[in-house]
């Protein structure tokens, strides 16, 4: 059986990929068959003439059999499926006839074919980027593995020596190392920027010029030459104004003055997003096996090699290297991958999830264009008798049908055009929400671009022909089914199409849906609201917050990370100092994070047990979120300290953070609570006095493992610290998670965050902030500095975009509902147009035949509310954890508002079948 | 003509697949040898052969290459194929059983009923 249909389908393909030569064929076979016979013919003594007529006669006729012969090789239904210009031309028209359909139907496959080539964009850029430079897929990046540790080892610049000497299928072989530095302006305020530390080779190998001046040439790569920057477009724009005359000039770096040699052409963000590029000065002849800076090393494939040889290659050079230094060696494996693998590591699991995500929304393109064929089965339902002459005419059901898809196809062209036209702006807004939300205001590789590439395109186009057949084909299977015999008997009027199990389930689909995206989009706004209105008992307004960084290199060893933190610490100490001689500041205080920021969870026991219920999604303790803060934060923040004690200065020199380790037995020291600890971990009871420790999400500690003992010495009231975690019900002054409070001395976490109180005008201090910590210490870098009530805009940003999108999705559901519903019932009017004027002529009450009509309709609009009411059900209870009687009588009355919403668009109809006369149903009978 | 007898429906595969069996053969050489194994008793219409042959190609049963006739001319040669080896065995078979079950039925005498 199977071998049979594989037979068919292979002669099948076959036939078609040679439909153009196999007339020919035949034509060739059935004239030597002619000709042979005439020959024999000519044998028995007629005469040729005679014999070739006697043959032709014998066969028969010649396209007869070609028509039966292509009906054998299955052509016949193939041949049917031909598509005529003149069905796009037809398909134009209905566009403009039918203009609600247009507008509605084409504007739901816009979105559908938006969101769906968007997220495909999306998922593409990540799991196989295209780097914008020329050949830039030959841009390759090489490391070394420890393969011991199960990390990259970044101290390569021995193996940069030997790999530029002995790889041949890489060159323009350099390194670089991303560094963060303040560019100080003439106001003497510093601006992080990002700088790449690069070999001059970089240049060659993006092989792009500059606009302006040079690239870095080798000579700026040995010590002692003068300090040079090449700048991006951007900056010489922002800081330079576009000066044509920028060669030359100069700028300082923190603590480095460099002239300005060159300006990168706009978009040039080689090796990840840097917009500074200072040459990478290295003394690699000095350099011992894993030792020195660390570095990234980049190449670009030799012409002629593939990554598969230049794999091998360095594969070669690698277990050379592990026989001479086996001493540092021993594990390292170098590695050469695409340049982006090495920065956004993408693995074959991490690759299928990434692009599996495009899987519900080709779910939803279907959704939205099912949604589409109802209308669109409306459509052709009311052409029926167009479509009866077509046939009668001669045109087969698969004229039929490729005449329908034509027409939708038409639209979803249309759609696509739209929707791809849109979907640049929505890849520009994830990017921003990404580097905003997930990036802390640093910038995507400058790989991640927000034009779709050929691939997204083609993809697209599939996405059109499978919109165009669920809303062209689907309707036209069946508007078409039974045959074209059923059509040809149909007549005008007494249409014989109906609504089938089908398109119940469409309907009742898109009503539920109408019914449950208003209930979602109202959760988001409701969320936004809460964040916005978000109040601790302090004034956010009157707080400055920064993150502050400073320069250093990597430590080496626990020296340099001391001399480095004693460094730090003095620097923040005097920074301090000097803001507090600022007449407008009132307070300052310094912690790892700050109320409104985001608090990582952890998980803690107390002793003895906690009183509270323990939450069952994690067992093994209670949730909680902590912050280290200084001596000032509490009063920094109103928040007296309730019951309890506050935290001495012996605290802050004796405590360990949350992430010290401490010797076996040893305590951790005190720690102060919030209100919702004292309610969720305690069950109210007295917490003073009581020790908790922290414990893993995994696995139950061990007492080798387990941390030490804090005592909780104070309660605080709550400060937002759940804040982006539960947004909303933190917001609504009812968190979810507690929080605890370590205390440290000021500038003793790193990187830390600033919360400076001023009076008056917070964005003048915010400039004055900037010029101080500069002068304090030109390396010292101020990030996300911004008021602290505006630490949630960025969430705000993100609820709003997720609103607008719901309420977006929302309309067109309820768009498409209404429309939808409109149109069966249109449809049930026209077709049963005979039947109510004859039972109005018998003397039936119209509100009964209504009624009977109805009912079906009817009935698949309530389904579909109640299936919406379902999914409210499940959504009110996910969100709020109950659904009580408040819940039930708010459901009940919207669902009631959505049903009669529903039924306005039965409106139009009623009215119509109320208004058929006896007279005007038998004239439709005619 | 009038003294051949007209194929039974169904029968012009059957007897394709016999004759491409012996040997392979173009169409009008499908024809002849028809005419040949039936002793020239059977009427086949020589246009409706064709579209035999393209199914039975297109079921998989006889498959077809291009090559030189006698007449020194381009033809298309058709030949059995393993499924249609199997197939014309089945159908033989199957019509060896039928023809003698009607063979024993129309034999049949009053007193045998």
């Amino acid at each position: 059986m199977l071998s049979r249909t594989i037979a068919r389908m292979r002669s099948l393909l076959g036939s078609v990929r040679r439909r153009d030569h196999l007339d020919a064929e035949m034509d060739e076979e059935f004239r030597l068959h002619l000709e042979l016979r005439a020959a024999d013919l000519v044998r028995t003594g007629l005469s040729p003439a005679a014999a070739t007529r006697q043959a032709r006669l014998e066969f028969g006729g010649t396209e007869r059999h070609k028509d039966a012969g292509a009906e054998s090789l299955g052509l016949r239904n193939v041949d049917g499926l031909r598509v005529s210009w003149l069905d796009f031309k037809l398909g134009f028209r209905m566009l403009v006839r039918y203009p609600g359909l247009t507008l509605i139907g084409g504007l739901a496959m816009a979105f559908a074919i938006w969101i769906g080539a968007g997220a495909f964009e999306l998922a593409r850029q990540v799991v196989s980027p295209n780097i914008p430079l020329p050949d830039g897929n030959r841009i390759v990046a090489l490391r070394n593995w420890d393969a011991s540790r199960s990390r990259p080892e970044a101290r390569v610049l021995h193996d940069l020596v030997s790999w530029k000497a002995n790889l041949a299928s890489v060159e323009d072989l350099g390194a670089f190392r991303g560094l963060q530095r303040n560019l100080i302006t003439a106001g003497a305020s510093g601006e992080p920027v990002e700088v790449a530390e690069i070999s001059a080779s970089a240049f060659r190998l993006t092989r792009v010029p500059p606009l302006m001046g040079r690239a870095l040439v080798e000579a700026d790569e040995s010590p002692g030459a003068p300090d040079v920057v090449v700048i991006g477009h951007d900056v010489w724009q922002r800081r330079f104004q576009g000066d044509t005359a920028v060669i030359g000039k100069t700028l300082r770096l923190a603590t480095t003055v460099s002239t300005v040699v060159g300006v990168m052409p706009e978009g040039y963000a080689f090796p990840v997003n840097q917009e500074f590029w200072v040459p990478l000065r290295l003394d690699a002849s000095s350099a011992r096996p894993r030792e020195g800076p660390e570095l990234s090393v980049f190449a670009r494939l030799a012409p002629g090699a593939s990554l598969g040889s230049a794999r091998t290659e360095l594969e070669a050079i690698g277990i050379r290297a592990t026989r001479e230094l086996a001493e540092t060696h021993e594990h390292l494996r170098p590695q050469v991958m695409p340049l982006a693998e090495s920065i956004v590591r993408v693995n074959g699991w991490f690759a299928i999830g990434v692009m599996s995500m495009n899987i519900p929304l080709v779910l939803l393109v279907i959704l939205i264009c099912g949604n589409v064929a109802l209308l669109m089965f409306a459509r052709a339902a009311t052409r029926e008798t167009e479509i009866a002459v077509r046939s009668a005419l001669g045109a087969g059901r698969g004229r039929i049908i490729m005449q329908l898809f034509a027409e939708a196809l038409v639209l979803g062209g249309f759609a696509a055009v739209i929707g791809l036209a849109a979907a640049g702006a929505g890849l520009r807004w994830v990017m921003g929400v990404v580097e905003a939300e997930f990036l802390e205001g640093a910038q995507l590789p400058f790989w991640f671009q927000d034009h779709l590439s050929p691939l997204t395109l083609f993809y697209a186009a599939l996405l059109t022909l499978l919109s165009a057949v669920i809303a062209g084909v689907v309707p036209a299977l069946k508007v078409t089914r039974g045959g074209v015999a059923r059509l040809k008997q149909s007549s005008a009027g007494r249409g014989s199409v109906r609504f089938g199990g089908i398109w119940t389930a469409v309907i009742v689909a898109q009503v539920a849906v109408t019914v449950a995206f208003p209930v979602a989009a109202w959760f988001v706004r409701r969320d936004a609201r809460l964040l916005e209105s978000a109040d601790f008992g302090f004034p956010a307004r009157e707080f400055l917050s920064a993150r502050l960084e400073m320069d250093h290199d990597p430590a080496t060893s626990p020296a340099d990370a001391a001399t480095f933190a004693t460094r730090y610490r003095s620097t923040w100490n005097e920074l301090s100092r000097r803001i507090s001689e600022d007449p407008a500041v009132t307070a300052v205080t310094y912690a790892d994070r700050l109320p409104y920021m985001y608090h990582p969870h952890r998980l803690i026991e107390v002793d003895d047990g906690g009183a509270a219920p323990i939450d069952q999604r994690w067992p093994r303790g209670y949730r909680v979120t902590s912050a280290s803060v200084d001596p000032d934060f509490f009063r920094t923040f109103d928040a007296p300290v309730l019951s309890g004690r506050a935290f001495t200065m012996a605290d802050y020199s004796s405590s360990a953070g949350p992430g010290d380790v401490v010797p076996t037995g040893g305590t951790g020291g005190p720690v102060i609570v919030n209100e919702p600890f004292v309610r969720l971990v305690m069950g109210n009871r007295n917490p003073i006095g009581r020790r908790l420790r922290y414990v893993d999400f995994e696995e139950t500690p061990t007492p080798e493992k387990a941390g030490p003992w804090f005592e909780i010495i104070g309660v605080v009231k709550d400060l937002g610290t759940a804040v982006g975690a539960d947004v909303g019900q933190a917001a609504g002054g009812d968190p979810k998670v507690a929080g605890l409070y370590h205390p440290i001395a000021p500038g003793a976490s790193y990187p830390g965050h600033v919360a400076v109180r001023v009076r008056g005008d917070v964005d003048a201090f915010a400039s004055r902030l900037r010029r101080l910590a500069t002068t304090v210490d030109p390396t010292l870098r101020i990030y996300q500095m911004m008021p602290l009530a505006d630490l949630t805009a960025s969430d705000l940003r993100f609820l709003d975009f997720w609103f607008r999108l719901v309420l977006f999705v929302s309309a067109l559901a309820l768009v498409l509902s209404l429309a939808g519903i409109y149109a069966v019932m249109s449809f049930t009017v026209a077709r049963r147009t005979r039947e109510i004027g004859v039972r109005v002529a018998l003397g039936a009450e119209p509100g009964r035949v209504i009624a009977a009509i109805f009912v079906r309709p009817l009935m698949q609009v309530s389904g579909g509310v109640i299936l919406g009411g379902a999914i409210v059900a499940v959504l009110v209870r996910g969100v709020t954890g109950g659904f009580g009687a408040t819940e039930f009588a708010y459901a009940t009355g919207y669902l009631l508002l959505m049903l009669s919403v529903c039924l306005l668009a039965c409106i139009v109809p009623t009215r119509r079948a109320l208004g058929v006369q006896p007279t005007e149903a038998l004239r439709s009978d005619a | 003509m009038s003294d051949k007898e007209a194929l039974l429906p169904g029968t012009l595969d059957l007897l394709i697949l016999k004759a491409v069996s012996l040997g392979k053969l173009h169409g009008y050489g499908v024809l002849l040898r028809i005419e040949q194994i039936s002793g020239d008793a059977l009427q086949i219409q020589q246009g409706a052969l064709y579209p035999a042959l393209y199914r039975l190609e297109h079921q998989g049963l006889i498959a077809s290459d291009w090559g030189i006739s006698d007449n020194n001319r381009r033809a298309k040669y058709y030949r059995l194929t393993v499924a249609g080896k199997r197939r014309l065995g089945e159908e033989v078979a199957s019509w060896n059983r039928i023809a003698s079950i009607m063979a024993r039925s129309l034999a049949a005498r009053p007193q045998e009923t």
